[in-house]
C-alpha cells in the first residue's frame, strides 16, 4: 500500500500513539465487555454487585451463564426463539431480494442505453437523501391499505423492489467490469438476462455480498419499521422484543436483559469477524475497485 | 431498422429498471404525495382525514414541543456532526500512522457500531443508571457523586449523554477514514518530509486536504442521521417512568407521538415535510460551504 | 484491492473455513427460519382462540396469566392468550386503525376518552346485560373512568377495570419519631405537611441534604396533580377550557416551588439525583430514608416488600389545603388500569365474556391483591382487607370510594395537556420561571390545543360530542 512509504513515527510518538490506541479501544469496548459481564451475574449481584466485572463469587459465572441465557431464550412470555426465528425470515426474504432486484436493475443502469437514464439515475441518488421518518407515517397508511398491518410484509416486500444504495454501488461495480466480455456473449446469442445471470453475476460475488451483508445489518439493528409495523407479539422481531424487558415501574432483570442484548449481538460479531474485508469494502466504495 | 432497435434498447432498459420504479412509487412517492395531502388535514387514524388548510403549519409556530423538539435536535446535530467528525478524524490517523496491531484497534473502534441500536440502548441505561451504573460506580470511586445521565433534569447532562452514544458509533466513519488515508500518495508524505514537516503537521497540511471529499460525503451522512434520531431516546423514554422524559423528546419522537400516540398523523405529516426540506436546505449549505474546503483529485 | 496472500495455501484454508463458517450460519439461519417454532396463533381444538394484549410483565403478568388460566379452565368454548406488549397504547392504536386488532386490550384510564371519541372501541351497552358493568358495582372514584361520550354525545360505558391504584402518602415512621413527631399523627393539611417537614430535613451545615422532609419530585411521576390538593381543577370539560392558572392552581405550584426554595434548587437536584429513577431498588428515596413522606400509589408496598421489608412505614391521604380538611372524604387521584374490547373484533361476545369474568368480586380482588392494589369495587371483602399485603390498602380504598376522588381530566387531548405541564412544572419546581407567568404559558399552550380539537370535533362531526359549547 502507498501509505506504506510513510517514514515511522519516532519511539516517543509512537509509544504515545499506542497508548492512546488503547485507551481509545478499551473506551469503546467497556459498554460491550460491561453487557457481557453483567449477562454473566445474578440478578442481585448485577444490581448491587458494584464495579467488579466478574460475578461474586467469580466462580458462579458459568453457573449464571448457564442460567441466564436458557431462561432467556425459554422464558414464556417474552418468546426470543418466536422473535428469532421472525427476524431471521424477514431477513432471508428481504436479503434475496435486495440483491436480486437492485442487481437487475443495477444492470438496466449499467449496461443498457435509454432515454431518460441519466435522469432516472439522478431520482435514484436523490432518494438517498429522504430520512426515513419523513415518510414513516404514510408508509404505515400505504400498509393498511394493502392490509399488510399485522404481518411481516412491511419488513421485507419492499426490498424485492432495490434499494438506492445498493443500485449505485453495484452499477459502480458492474460499470468496472469490461463491456468487451458481454458484447462477446451477445454475439453468441446471449439475451441481457444471459448476459446478467452468466457473466455479471458470478463476476461480482464481493459487491453482492457487500450488499447481502449490509441488508442483513439494516434488517438486523431495524427498530422503527418493526416498532410501527409490527402489531402482534408473535410478530415481533429481535430488536422489538428487547424493549418487552424493561418494564417501566417493574425491576427490570438487567442481568437477563444484557444476556439477551448479547444474545443478539453475537451473530453480527461472528459475521465481523468472518468476513472482515467484506465489512470494510461495503464502508469504503473505493474499496470495490478492482 | 435502426430506430426500431433504439425503441427496443429503451423498452429493455426500462423493463430493467422497473422493479426500482415500482417500488419508488409504491413506497416513497405515493406514500409522499399522500403525507403531502395529509399535511392540510386533521387525521386522528381510527378517522377519516378533514381539511384544515394550512392549519398544520401554522401550529407550529405556537407550539412550544415543536421548538423545543426541534431546537433540541438541531443542537444535537450541530454538536454531534463536527464532534464524531473530529474525533473519527483523530482517531483514524492515529491508526494510520504504522502503529502494531493497528487492525485490532480499528476492530475494538468498529465493534460498538455492530451492536444493534435496541441493545445498545439497553447497554446505555444500564451504563448510565445513576445509581448502579458503570459509569456512576467508577466516578464514585475517585469521589465524584455522577449525574443522572440520560433522565437528569439538567438538559445538558442528557444531551451530552445522548452525544456519548453518538460517539460510541463513530466506527464506521473511523474505518472509511482509514481507507481514505490509505490511498493518499506517499510521494506527498515524502514532499512534507521535504519541508520539514512533523506528523502532525503531514496530517493537517497533507492528509486532511487530500482526504476532504470522503470527509465532505461523511458529514452529510452524519448529518442526515443526527436531524433523524430516534432509536435511542426513544428506548430511554420508553423505559423512564412518570413524564419526565422532555429532554428524550427529538425531533422524529415527538413526530412518532404525533402520529401513533396523540393521533394527530396530519401534524406528524406536516412535521416529515418540515424535516425533509430542513435536511434538504442543511445539505445544501454543507456542500456550498465546503467548495473551498474540499479538494478533488485532478478536477 | 489484490490479495495475492490468499494463494498461501495456509491463506486459502483459512478463506476456505471461513466461507464454510458463513455458509454454515446463512444455512442455519435459513434453516431456523423455515423450521424454527411459530407463535401459536391458533391454537387449541376448535375452541376461540382470544389475543389479549397487556403492559403487565414479571409479577404482575403472571398474576393475570393466573386469571387468565383460571377462565380459561372454567369453560370450553373460549382460550385467551396473554401477549405482553410494550407501550401497549400506541400498539392498540396502530392495530386498530390497522384493521388487526386484538381481542381485548389492557390500556390506561386516560385512553377511555380518545379511543371512544374516535370509534376505536366497542361499548360494552349493547352486550348481554348480564354481563354489561353497573354502577353500583363500582367505586364511586371508577365509575366515572368506564363512562364517556361517544361521537354522537351519547354517555356509554367502554371498558372494565382491571385493577386501580389510587395515590395516597407514604411515611417513614422512624424518622418521624427521630424528628420527635408522633409517627401515628401524618400531617393532614398542607399547613401540617411543611411544618412537619421542616423538622424531617436534614440539612448539612454546608446545605448538603440528608433528608428530605417532603419531595414533590421523588418520584415526580404526577406533577400535575398539586392544584387538586388545593381545589384546583386543569379541565373543565362542558365549556372546553383550561384553567391551568386557576388560583387554587396557583397556589399550589407557590407551593411547591416554596419547598425546593426551602431545600435550595441546585442542591435539591444535585440530593435527587442521587436516587432518581431508584423508584423499583433498595435506593428508593422513601426506602433509602431519604425523603420522609411520598406520594405514591399502592405498588409502592411491593418495593418496599422486595427491598426493605422491615421498612416501618404508614400510609396516609395526600394532605390538602387547610380549607378542605374532611377527614371523611379524602381527596386523591384515582387511577384505574381498564379492559377494552377493540373496533373490528371477530368475536365481541367471547371477548365480553372474558372482560365479564375478570369483574367477579373474587377474580378482581384475588388480581388488585397480587399486585399491591386496592379494590375497585363497591363490595370488599374482609379477607381482601385482612390478607392484603399492603398495610395502608384500606387508605387506598376509602380514596376509590371517596367522593372527594379525582381522575385526569377526561379530554381525548389530556396526553397533550399532561406533556405540557410534564414539561412546564419542572421549571417552577428549578425557579427558571415562576409559577403565575409559566402556568399562564402553560395555560396557553393547552387552551390552543383544545381549542383546536374542538374545532376539528365540530367540523367533523357538525356538533361537538359532550363538549356542550356546539349544543
Amino acid at each position: 500500500m502507498k501509505s506504506e512509504q510513510r517514514k515511522p513515527l519516532s519511539l516517543s510518538g509512537t509509544i504515545l500513539v499506542t497508548v492512546s490506541l488503547v485507551v481509545i479501544a478499551a473506551m469503546f469496548l467497556t459498554p460491550v465487555v460491561w453487557m457481557a459481564c453483567t449477562s454473566m451475574k445474578s440478578p442481585t449481584d448485577a444490581a448491587q454487585g458494584g464495579i467488579s466485572p466478574l460475578p461474586n463469587p467469580a466462580s458462579a459465572a458459568l453457573e449464571n451463564i448457564v442460567h441466564n441465557y436458557p431462561e432467556v431464550w425459554n422464558d414464556p412470555s417474552i418468546t426470543f426463539p418466536i422473535y428469532l426465528r421472525n427476524t431471521l425470515i424477514i431477513a432471508v426474504l428481504s436479503v434475496t431480494g435486495m440483491v436480486l432486484s437492485s442487481a437487475v436493475v443495477a444492470y438496466g443502469f449499467a449496461r443498457l442505453n435509454f432515454k431518460g437514464r441519466g435522469p432516472m439515475f439522478v431520482v435514484v441518488l436523490a432518494t438517498m437523501m429522504i430520512p426515513f421518518p419523513v415518510v414513516m407515517a404514510p408508509l404505515y397508511l400505504v400498509f393498511r391499505e394493502l392490509g399488510w398491518i399485522g404481518t411481516l410484509r412491511p419488513l421485507w416486500v419492499p426490498a424485492w423492489f432495490g434499494g438506492a444504495f445498493n443500485i449505485f454501488l453495484l452499477r459502480q461495480f458492474f460499470m468496472g467490469i469490461p463491456k468487451e466480455l458481454d458484447e462477446a456473449a451477445r454475439i453468441d446469442g446471449c439475451s441481457h438476462f444471459g448476459v446478467f445471470w452468466r457473466i455479471i453475476l458470478p463476476l461480482s460475488k464481493p459487491a453482492l455480498a457487500v450488499v447481502a451483508l449490509f441488508h442483513f445489518m439494516y434488517v438486523w439493528n431495524d427498530f422503527l419499521g418493526p416498532l410501527i409495523f409490527l402489531t402482534h407479539r408473535d410478530d415481533f422481531t429481535l430488536a422489538l422484543g428487547l424493549q418487552l424487558y424493561q418494564s417501566k415501574a417493574g425491576n427490570t432483570p438487567w442481568n437477563l436483559l444484557m444476556a439477551a442484548s448479547t444474545m443478539v449481538t453475537i451473530p453480527v460479531l461472528v459475521l465481523y469477524v468472518l468476513a472482515q474485508r467484506t465489512f470494510v469494502q461495503g464502508m469504503s466504495a473505493d474499496g470495490l475497485k478492482e | 431498422m435502426r430506430s426500431h432497435a433504439m425503441l427496443r434498447e429503451n423498452a429493455m432498459g426500462w423493463l430493467w429498471i422497473s422493479p426500482w420504479i415500482v417500488g419508488f412509487l409504491a413506497f416513497l412517492l405515493v406514500p409522499m404525495v399522500l403525507s403531502f395531502y395529509y399535511s392540510f388535514t386533521d387525521y386522528p387514524l381510527m378517522e377519516p382525514p378533514l381539511w384544515v388548510g394550512m392549519g398544520n403549519y401554522l401550529r407550529m409556530f405556537g407550539d412550544d414541543k415543536f421548538i423545543s423538539s426541534a431546537g433540541r435536535t438541531l443542537v444535537y446535530a450541530a454538536l454531534a456532526v463536527p464532534l464524531s467528525t473530529v474525533v473519527a478524524l483523530v482517531i483514524a490517523g492515529l491508526l494510520s500512522t504504522r502503529v502494531r496491531l493497528a487492525g485490532i484497534y480499528q476492530a475494538a473502534v468498529f465493534i460498538p457500531t455492530l451492536v444493534p441500536m435496541a441493545a445498545s440502548g439497553m447497554v446505555w441505561l444500564w451504563l448510565f443508571n445513576a445509581q448502579y451504573g458503570f459509569i456512576n460506580l467508577l466516578l464514585a470511586k475517585v469521589g465524584i457523586q455522577g449525574p443522572g445521565w440520560f433522565t437528569d433534569a439538567r438538559p445538558a447532562w442528557s444531551m451530552a449523554s445522548i452525544l456519548i452514544v453518538g460517539l460510541w458509533g463513530v466506527g464506521q466513519a473511523v474505518v472509511v477514514y482509514v481507507a481514505a488515508m490509505h490511498e493518499v500518495p506517499g510521494s506527498l508524505y515524502e514532499a512534507a518530509d521535504l519541508d520539514g514537516m512533523g506528523p502532525v503537521r503531514k496530517f493537517l497540511n497533507v492528509t486532511l486536504p487530500m482526504i476532504s471529499p470522503v470527509i465532505l460525503l461523511n458529514v452529510v451522512t452524519l448529518l442526515i442521521g443526527a436531524v433523524q434520531l430516534f432509536t435511542v431516546p426513544f428506548i430511554v423514554r420508553a423505559a423512564t417512568p412518570g413524564g419526565q422524559t422532555s429532554t428524550m423528546t427529538f425531533y422524529s419522537v415527538y413526530m412518532f407521538d404525533n402520529a401513533f400516540v396523540y393521533g394527530q398523523m396530519g401534524y406528524a405529516c406536516a412535521m416529515a415535510w418540515v424535516q425533509l426540506v430542513v435536511v434538504l436546505i442543511l445539505t445544501g449549505l454543507t456542500f456550498l460551504a465546503s467548495k473551498k474546503l474540499v479538494h478533488y483529485r485532478g478536477a | 484491492m489484490s490479495v495475492p496472500d490468499d494463494t498461501r495455501p495456509t491463506h486459502a484454508a483459512l478463506r476456505f473455513t471461513r466461507r464454510a463458517a458463513i455458509g454454515a450460519m446463512v444455512a442455519g439461519g435459513a434453516g431456523f427460519a423455515l423450521f424454527g417454532p411459530r407463535g401459536a396463533k391458533e391454537a387449541s381444538g376448535g375452541r376461540i382462540v382470544l389475543d389479549y394484549w397487556e403492559k403487565w410483565t414479571g409479577h404482575e403478568g403472571r398474576a393475570m396469566q393466573g386469571v387468565i388460566d383460571r377462565f380459561n379452565d372454567s369453560q370450553s368454548r373460549i382460550f385467551v392468550r396473554y401477549l405482553v406488549t410494550a407501550g401497549v397504547d400506541q400498539k392498540a392504536m396502530i392495530a386498530i386503525s390497522g384493521g388487526n386488532p386484538p381481542d381485548v386490550v389492557g390500556l390506561y384510564n386516560y385512553n377511555v376518552p380518545g379511543f371512544a371519541e374516535t370509534g376505536g372501541i366497542l361499548p360494552l351497552d349493547g352486550f348481554d346485560s348480564a354481563l354489561v358493568p353497573r354502577q353500583e358495582q363500582y367505586a364511586a372514584g371508577v365509575w366515572p373512568i368506564l363512562r364517556h361520550p361517544d361521537s354522537s354525545g351519547v354517555e356509554r360505558t367502554w371498558a372494565v377495570p382491571n385493577t386501580g391504584g389510587t395515590l395516597a402518602m407514604y411515611y417513614n415512621r422512624s424518622a418521624f419519631r427521630e424528628a420527635g413527631l408522633d409517627p401515628d399523627r401524618p400531617p393532614r393539611t398542607i399547613g401540617e405537611l411543611d411544618e412537619m417537614s421542616r423538622k424531617l430535613d436534614v440539612i448539612d451545615g454546608d446545605g448538603t441534604i440528608r433528608r428530605a422532609g417532603f419531595l414533590h419530585t421523588e418520584p415526580g411521576w404526577w406533577s400535575w396533580v398539586w392544584g387538586y390538593h388545593y381545589g384546583g381543577r386543569l379541565y373543565d370539560r362542558p365549556s372546553n377550557t383550561a384553567s391551568f392558572d386557576a388560583p387554587q392552581n396557583l397556589r399550589a405550584y407557590e407551593w411547591l416551588a416554596s419547598t425546593s426554595a426551602r431545600l435550595g434548587p441546585p442542591r435539591v437536584e444535585t440530593f435527587k439525583s442521587g436516587f432518581a429513577n431508584a423508584y423499583s431498588s433498595a435506593l428508593n428515596g422513601l426506602l433509602d430514608g431519604k425523603v420522609a413522606m411520598v406520594m405514591q400509589g399502592p405498588w409502592l408496598a411491593n418495593v418496599i416488600a422486595a427491598f426493605k421489608p422491615d421498612l416501618d412505614y404508614a400510609v396516609a391521604p395526600v394532605p390538602v389545603s387547610d380549607e378542605l380538611l374532611d377527614p371523611a372524604s379524602p381527596i386523591g387521584l384515582v387511577e384505574s388500569d381498564i379492559l377494552v374490547i377493540p373496533r373490528g373484533v371477530r368475536h365481541p361476545e367471547a371477548s365480553m365474556e372474558f372482560i365479564a369474568y375478570t369483574q367477579r368480586q373474587d377474580v378482581s380482588e384475588t388480581l388488585a391483591r397480587a399486585h399491591f392494589k386496592n379494590s375497585v369495587m363497591t363490595q370488599i371483602s374482609a379477607e381482601f382487607v385482612r390478607d392484603h399485603p399492603n398495610r395502608g390498602i384500606g387508605v387506598h380504598n376509602a380514596i376509590a370510594k371517596s367522593p372527594r376522588g379525582f381522575l385526569a381530566p377526561r379530554s381525548r387531548d389530556w396526553l397533550q395537556l399532561k406533556q405540557i405541564l410534564d414539561d412546564g412544572v419542572p421549571q417552577i419546581w428549578n425557579h427558571t420561571i415562576q409559577a403565575p407567568t409559566q402556568l399562564a404559558a402553560m395555560n396557553r399552550q393547552a387552551q390552543a390545543v383544545l381549542d383546536r380539537s374542538l374545532d376539528v370535533t365540530r367540523r367533523r362531526h357538525g356538533a361537538a360530542p359532550g363538549k356542550g359549547v356546539a349544543r
